[in-house]
């Protein structure tokens, strides 16, 4: 249906006219329409329900292994979590310090309600932004020659909104139903409305559509809670918070934190689930979508790691103004009075009072394989999707697909390139790259492990990799980068000045050395080798260090990284210019892979349907070999040289 | 870009040998090894020279300061050279001594032995061959990627591919252990992991490297073992040489000094194929022809795996040890054996003083042998075929890797693994060792075909003869 045909319909009228229609106010949605907003652009975010802009309907945090990173990248290219972040954090860590700053992971507690109203507040203030609370049920595309292109929106009361792209970012919500047990609701997440009418929109333009499962939780009160028997968790106030631009500004996390806790399952709680796995609608068939092996339901983790006897839970504050604590890692679609009894089987829980419901959700979403690397549908133009929609779980993965989306959406009417961001750049790339050139048939979670180049793509130095490309695209503002740019010199200054200076072996020094368990000098050396030596670190050099000027936190960690890790660092920048090199090698958007002599009919069907930009995304989709890139290379030179030829 | 290197004359004896070099930047690696005698325009050093000029040239391992030939190197600028990108072609002194040392010094300083094809892969690549080159390569590949499935089938089955996947199996599950640790902190119930880890990556590192060092005895089967005959003029090098070619190929007389320049016979010694050389005789002399030939014996004599130190009934004790000493060290303890010649005319004397006079001649078997006779020269081919056995364990399976390749990627890989036990040992984090184990498994992953990378795509211009 295209504009003229949808104002032909019953009560149509012309509601608005936009640059870019953003469609779900989640985490997607929020960081599509701040990007498009900021980049100057007429913008729309639509959202089922206003009160509910950006919710946590799973766990109240952000963060984590490998999500805190992207958080940080999101931040570095001038996004809006890391800041809504900070502000809300109750509790923050940094997980894995022990295990080496390639896996520093920030996470934060988040006030689950306080994010929502920071985040809708923030977004309502932003020139150019519209926020409207409406039920989109269709996408209005017209026909161009061959070309389909997106040109607006239709919301259930069929208003019509013109615009040049459109972000779907529909999240869970996209035709959802919930289950517990034997009870089925037509409904969101959260009993929030579903969204009808939108997927079968998308369906009829030949848009593939799958479908997923994913689940929650009970929430239970915390005045119903022994806490005495639970073992307690409290934050770290030594960290840095999300955003560079707080970092910067010598933003703090906050002092007062509110403690986390800790539980393991009984044999009780094993024999419940054990009791009741007939009613589970995972193992009796009623659900077809197909869940996360990560973030298994705990029936799921009894059933398929048996030889565990027990499994650890965590209770988590949702917020300083509620007493609902949320039990992560007891996620179930067991029928409610199931839950009741496991939750009660739980040290410190048997009394609990349970305030919502665990269940599972099922949701259409988009086969990211129909996307383009700057996600942009590879079907119809101007119709980007970032989220849950694409396949992804989690808050992080999903903010990191709609920045990403938002500026594309906007390049896009600037006539101008899109922004892709490679695996050697951020996690965001290795997601959307995974994302569009493998496709998942499950919730796509960010794991540092799917990162080639882990050592390069830490939290600490997400700036130095993405804030220049956030500038280039217009997100990041003069002021913000020339303090970026100071940072970095101010870096590189001290780390000039480290390799530069020479310390004799005094009787300080030895006993800073004995500290760390390291033999003393013979000569004199650097202050570049002191700190390269396993357990010593920038702080304990203090003494023998006399011209040393006051850093910053974040300038004296990166320096220690760089120079503790520079030998690996070196490899791995190695491996990254190798890979460059694929990747620079442009596949034509209008080869036809059919008629390549030489490439296997699986390698040849593959690679019509991702259609990949260079010979590197070509490499890494599963069933093109080797030999077939080897083909693709020889390829692309002939027709080069022949096109050069007929010049 | 990276550089590489080959051998691009046919393996075996010829009067010279070329050996081609080819990347960017390799004035600075190039520089320390040449010491230019003479050259168009008289520049002193590699780097200064134009293209398309050639210098006669000394050819020094830098860290030693050895020379180890004299040569002519010619440089190619880019891109006006085979592969397009710089190259330097090496004419040194044939036989397989000379060529490995060069070859040597050029791997240690960084110039990776070149994959088959490489070079004319590298042409492809930069546009240096012409269309109907370029169509004849696709019609290769399209030949050679079918090919290759047979042949990744035939590795499939393999016992070296066999025993590197179970290698591989172990780390990687090794390396999940690690991710789960990194990946689910807060379920992290499980503190001995790391030990774990530690564990499975020590085995795999020596299980590799056993590997990788059987080369040792691959390499051999592949080049052909050098074993070398040393001694005095008249010790009987020629007799025993000729014993050893069963004709007579050298010219032996009785006038010492006669063999100027080395002469080599291949053999073959219960299924190991063995190139015997017979040197020059070792003597001070002002004769200008014999003077290089005494050096090319020494070198050759420290290059071989095996070397034969022939003792005549007239030598002198002190004069025999002091060779015998020279030769263990100047082969860096390399297998060595004494052999007194001439039994049948009555061995040496002072055997029993010349064996004893060092504690390092104890390392060497002592053979009495009468080339004449025949006398006890079945010991000779004991040594022989020992001195091969001792190169390596003996595998199960009998697995012996054939490719240089092979070796420096099980080698790098069994470093790696060692290098992440140490990561974990000293306090590095788990982020290190999980990036050293990734790293270690891509390696080996480069035999068994499981990575993919721009490297993989390479083995279908394998097709194409090493350094043509």
């Amino acid at each position: 249906m295209d504009l003229k045909e949808a104002l032909m319909t019953e009560n149509a009228y012309m509601a608005g006219e936009y640059d870019v229609a953003v469609v779900g106010a989640g985490h997607a949605g929020c960081e599509a329409a701040h990007a498009a907003a900021k980049l100057g652009l007429k913008t729309v975010l639509f959202t089922l329900y206003l009160d509910s802009i950006a919710n946590l309907p799973c766990n109240p945090s952000v963060g984590g292994t490998a999500k805190g990173q992207l958080v940080r990248e999101i931040d570095a290219l001038g996004g809006i979590m890391g800041k809504v972040a900070d502000i809300c954090a109750i509790q923050t860590r940094m997980l894995n310090r022990s295990k080496g700053p390639a896996v520093y992971s920030p996470r934060a507690q988040m006030d689950r309600n306080r994010y929502s109203a920071v985040m809708k507040a923030t977004l309502e203030k932003l020139p150019g932004l519209h926020i409207r609370q409406a039920h989109v049920t269709e996408l209005l595309t017209q026909k161009n020659g061959d070309l389909v292109n997106v040109c607006g929106v239709m919301t259930e009361s069929h208003a019509v909104y013109s615009a040049r792209a459109v972000v779907i970012c529909s999240g869970t919500y996209m035709e959802a139903r919930t289950i517990r047990g034997e009870v089925i609701c037509e409904s969101g997440p959260d009993g929030l409305p579903r969204s009808v009418g939108l997927s079968k929109s998308l369906r009829d333009l030949d848009i593939p559509i799958l479908r997923f499962k994913t689940g929650t939780p009970v929430r239970v009160n915390a005045g119903s809670i022994d806490f005495s028997q639970m073992t307690r968790q409290d934050g770290e106030t030594d960290i840095p918070p999300f955003s560079f631009d707080h970092e910067m500004n010598g933003y703090k996390v906050p002092q007062e934190q509110i403690p986390c806790w800790s539980v393991w399952t009984t044999p009780l709680t094993r024999e419940v689930i054990s009791q009741n796995m007939s009613r589970s609608p995972l193992y009796s068939g009623v659900i077809t979508g197909i869940g996360p092996r990560y973030c298994p339901s705990i029936e799921d983790k009894f059933m398929k790691f048996s030889d565990k006897d027990r499994h650890q839970i965590f209770i988590e504050p949702m917020g300083k103004e509620t007493s609902e604590m949320y039990l992560q890692g007891f996620s179930t679609s067991l029928p409610e009075e199931v839950q009741v009894k496991m939750v009660r089987s739980l040290p410190g829980l048997s009394e609990a009072v349970i305030q919502r419901s665990a269940y599972a959700i099922e949701y259409d979403l988009v086969d990211p394989l129909s996307l383009l690397p700057s996600l942009e549908s590879k079907i119809v133009g101007g119709l980007f999707t970032a989220g849950q929609i694409n396949g992804s779980s989690g808050y992080e993965e999903a903010a990191a697909q709609g920045i990403i989306a938002g500026i594309n959406a906007s390049m896009k009417i600037k006539g101008r390139d899109p922004v892709i961001i490679d695996r050697a750049g951020g996690y965001i790339g290795v997601l959307i790259d995974d994302l569009v050139t493998k496709g998942t048939n499950e919730p796509y979670r960010m794991m540092t492990s799917r990162a080639e180049y882990r050592l390069f793509l830490r939290q600490d130095n997400a700036d130095m990799r993405l804030t220049p490309v956030g500038y280039e695209a217009g997100l990041i503002d003069g002021e913000r980068y020339a303090k970026f740019t100071s940072k970095q010199e101010a870096i590189e200054a001290e780390k000039e000045r480290l390799k530069n200076t020479f310390v004799g072996p005094s009787e300080e020094l030895i006993r800073i050395l004995d500290e760390a368990g390291q033999e003393p000098p013979k000569s004199g050396v650097s202050l570049e080798a002191l700190l390269r030596r396993p357990r010593v670190t920038y702080e304990a050099l203090s003494p023998v260090d006399k011209d040393r000027k006051p850093l910053s936190d974040d300038v004296i960690a990166a320096v220690s990284t760089d120079i503790k890790y520079e030998g690996y660092l070196k490899l791995e920048k190695e491996k990254i210019k190798e890979f460059s090199k694929l990747e620079k090698k442009l596949l034509p958007p209008d080869i036809s892979y059919a008629s390549i002599e030489g490439l296997r009919l699986e390698a040849r069907s593959k690679l019509d349907a991702v259609k990949p930009l260079n010979l590197g995304q070509a490499s890494r989709i599963s069933g093109v070999s080797p030999a077939d890139i080897s083909v693709l290379t020889v390829y692309l030179e002939m027709r080069k040289r022949r096109q050069g030829d007929g010049n | 870009m990276s550089s590489f290197c080959a051998c691009s004359t046919p393996a075996g004896k010829a009067g010279i040998c070329v050996i081609r070099i080819s990347g960017d930047g390799l004035g600075d690696i190039l520089d320390p090894m040449f010491r230019i005698i003479r050259s168009a325009g008289d520049h002193k050093k590699y780097s200064q020279m134009p293209g398309y000029v050639c210098a006669y040239s000394g050819f020094v391992d830098p860290k030693t300061g050895d020379r180890i030939d004299d040569v002519i190197v010619t440089r190619f600028l880019p891109p006006h050279s085979y592969t397009g990108d710089e190259m330097a072609e090496i004419s040194c002194h044939g036989g397989e001594a000379v060529k490995k040392e060069i070859l040597r010094v050029l791997y240690e300083a960084g110039i990776a032995p070149a994959l088959p094809g490489e070079f004319t892969k590298t042409a492809y690549i930069n546009g240096k061959l012409d269309i109907a080159e370029a169509e004849a390569v696709m019609d290769t590949i399209n030949a050679e990627s079918k090919r290759a499935l047979d042949a990744a089938g035939t590795l499939r089955m393999g016992k070296l591919s066999r025993e590197l996947q179970e290698i591989e199996n172990d780390l990687y599950s090794d390396l999940s252990l690690i991710e789960m640790m990194v990946e689910f902190p807060e379920h992290d119930d499980t503190p001995e992991n790391s030990d774990k880890v530690m564990e499975g990556c020590s085995k795999a590192a020596s299980r590799l490297k056993l590997l990788a060092g059987s080369y040792a005895k691959g390499r051999l089967l592949k080049e052909r073992m050098q074993v070398a005959l040393l001694g005095r003029p008249n010790s009987g090098k020629s007799t025993l040489f000729n014993f050893f070619a069963g004709y007579d190929r050298a010219i032996v007389t009785d006038i010492p000094g006669t063999t100027r320049d080395s002469v080599e016979i291949d053999i073959e010694v219960d299924g190991i194929p063995v190139t015997v050389t017979d040197t020059a005789g070792i003597r001070q002399t002002d004769d200008k022809v014999e003077a290089c030939g005494v050096q090319r014996a020494l070198n050759i004599a420290s290059a071989a795996d095996l070397c034969f130190v022939l003792i005549d009934p007239d030598e002198e004790a002190s004069e025999a040890s002091e060779r015998i000493k020279t030769t263990i060290e100047a082969r860096d303890h390399k297998r060595t054996a004494i052999v007194f010649t001439k039994s049948d005319i009555g061995i040496n004397p002072a055997r029993d003083a010349i064996t004893g006079a060092e504690e390092i001649f104890r390392e060497c078997r002592v053979i009495e042998v009468s080339a004449a006779t025949k006398e006890n020269t079945e010991s000779l081919f004991a040594e022989i075929r020992d001195c091969y056995e001792s190169l390596s364990a003996d595998l199960t399976g009998g697995i012996i890797i054939m490719s240089e390749r092979h070796r420096s990627l099980l080698q790098s890989a069994s470093d790696k693994l060692t290098e992440a036990c140490n990561a974990v040992g000293s306090g590095l984090g788990e982020d290190i060792a999980s990036s050293v184990i990734r790293s270690a498994l891509e390696d080996i992953g480069k035999i068994t075909g499981k990575s993919v990378s721009a490297e993989l795509a390479d083995t279908i211009f394998g097709k194409f003869c090493i350094g043509k």
